[in-house]
């Protein structure tokens, strides 16, 4: 989540900036790489991320090369108390072939967004494929907490993620608080509708779930589109032209009844009739 | 102070915009306001003869947008009162020569010749005429009959204004609405047959900015190409006297809305 800070300037003059800077801060992942081979990369995620494949939405990450084994780097792999470092396997490290690994952690749905300890050639291949220079800012704790730190994190949201794993999505609601003219329509896929204005006669109101209107209902209003029989429909003032829920459907011809016209009322089904209750 | 574009629109046919648009800008610029107003009726032209000015018309609306000819060619400065111009539309094209980009750019010179009021007469419909009239409104006056159809027409318009316009489109202030209430007469009201101003809010909810009574003048005044508003001591000019002054912020109360009962004089022997 990104924190905003106010600059402390003051918002005078209408339309005198068309944008402003402002400190902010983001929690980011840091995916510390030992290694730059490409099929030993693709493994280990696979093997950490393979039973939570919805573990991260396009979350955003950088990419901590600090640790990662290269060829060139002759001090730090000859100077055995380098923090982190590995033994080196048979056979010369792998050289950094990042457009690779970004390919790879976007298959994951993570969004790498910059690099810290990168080389300069490692530097240069990040910032051709538009990624920031981390390496001046203050990561996270120390570096030899790093790992330690990314693996409990996955190891948290694993368990989260396994105990929410059956239950279906919450349905949403779509919010309209402007009056609803003539001719306009508002249709809410999936979800309830309220509408906190006025709906006037010739508009038309349809949800796959329910319809409140915190104000007159005067023109159509269709309930249930895709046949949830579940679906009501509530109004303030109940004017309705038409109504309809999961196809069941009554016009005005056939005049609502004194108890809920005009009154705060709520329409629902039962079974296949349309029945009017006043609140 | 910014230049004020306002729409003159109403969906239905024939309920008084060219009207209100002639004595509106009139108003305007009798209050010392530089007006100018435009016809977007492409194709059946008739401000310019409500105006008095259909015999000094040699460029149009179409000209200046196709770049035919100048803006300050078209223009036609009216000779009774300061500070007022119209501009015609043409009435041999038709609303496809109505395009926005040139719509834009002659706002944007009129509003370069420190104009303080630009008032935008609107054809009848939901077509292009009426769209490009209102697109660039930063105001608007939704001219209604106390009748169904064209209070169901408004309301459509009405939802236009605050989806299909500039201001909408990029999500800004959205455009201020007035209902102007015309050819109201009170005592139909008192009858039943005619709606009543709360009839009429109950349905669409906007401020109240005028209401003009039904009149005899303006047909005089169109026959004799002068603005309703210039037939002094009319009640007619006086409701929209009144209507630019409550535009302007003044507080006026509602006139000519109350039922008179005619004297019994004029019941016996006749009159209104």
């Amino acid at each position: 989540m990104a924190q905003a800070q106010t600059t402390g300037k003051s918002s005078s003059a209408r339309g005198a900036a068309v944008l402003e800077l402002k400190s902010a801060s983001l929690s980011l992942l840091a995916l510390v790489l030992k290694s730059a081979d490409p099929a030993e990369l693709a493994a280990g995620l696979a093997e950490k991320l393979g039973d939570s494949p919805g573990m991260f939405s396009n979350d955003p990450v950088v990419i901590d090369l600090s640790q990662l084994e290269r060829a060139e780097r002759a001090p730090a792999a000859a100077d055995p108390d380098a923090q982190g470092q590995l033994a080196l396997d048979a056979g010369a490290p792998h050289p950094l072939d990042l457009a690779a690994v970004v390919a790879l952690l976007r298959e994951h749905q993570m969004q790498p967004v910059a690099v810290q300890g990168a080389t300069p050639e490692e530097l240069e291949q990040a910032q051709a494929l538009g990624l920031a220079d981390a390496s001046g800012q203050d990561l996270t704790r120390t570096r030899g907490a790093e790992p330690r730190t990314v693996v409990q994190e996955v190891e948290v949201v694993r368990e989260v993620v396994r105990e929410v794993a059956v239950p279906g999505e919450a349905a949403r609601t779509l919010i309209i608080d402007k009056p609803l003219r003539s001719g306009q329509q508002v249709y809410a896929k999936g979800a309830d509708l309220v509408v906190m204005a006025l709906v006037s006669h010739g508009a038309e109101v349809i949800a796959d779930g329910s319809i409140h209107v915190y104000a007159p209902l005067r023109g159509k209003a269709i309930a249930g589109a895709r046949g949830n029989a579940d679906a009501r429909i509530f109004s303030l003032s109940m004017e309705a032209e038409l109504i309809s829920i999961a196809g069941i459907y009554r016009t005005t011809e056939n005049p609502l009844p004194d108890t809920v016209l005009r009154k705060p009322a709520q329409i629902r089904l039962d079974g296949e009739k349309l029945v009017f209750e006043p609140f | 102070m910014p230049t004020k574009i306002v729409v003159v629109t109403s969906g239905k046919g024939g309920v008084g915009k060219t009207t209100t648009s002639a004595s509106f800008a009139t108003g305007l610029a009798m209050r010392g306001h530089k007006t100018c107003v435009i016809d977007f009726d492409v194709g059946l032209r008739n401000l310019d003869l409500i105006m008095g000015v259909e015999r000094r018309v040699v460029y149009d609306f179409i000209n200046v947008i196709n770049e035919e000819a100048k803006l300050s060619q078209a223009l036609i400065k009216d000779k009774q009162i300061d500070n007022l111009y119209i501009l015609a539309a043409s009435q041999t094209r038709d609303k496809d020569a109505l395009k926005e980009e040139g719509v834009e750019r002659v706002l944007e010179e009129l509003k370069a010749m420190d104009f303080a009021y630009i008032v935008c007469d609107s054809p009848a419909g939901i077509e292009t005429g009426a769209l490009m009239a209102m697109h660039f409104a930063d105001e608007a006056l939704i001219v209604t009959n106390p009748e169904v159809s064209s209070v169901r027409d408004s309301d459509r318009i009405l939802g236009m204004l605050n989806s299909k316009t500039k201001r909408a489109i990029e999500g800004k202030e959205p455009i201020k609405e007035h209902l102007l209430i015309t050819r109201y007469n009170p005592n139909r009201v008192e009858g039943g047959h005619m709606l009543s101003l709360e009839d009429i809010h109950e349905i669409l909810r906007t401020p109240l900015i005028g209401v003009i009574p039904e009149s005899e003048i303006v047909l005089q005044a169109s026959n004799q190409g002068t603005p309703a508003i210039a037939m002094n001591g009319s009640d007619v000019s006086e409701a929209y006297k009144d209507v630019v002054r409550r535009f302007e912020g003044e507080d006026r109360p509602m006139r000519f809305i109350e039922a008179v009962k005619p004297s019994l004089f004029k019941r016996l022997f006749g009159g209104k």
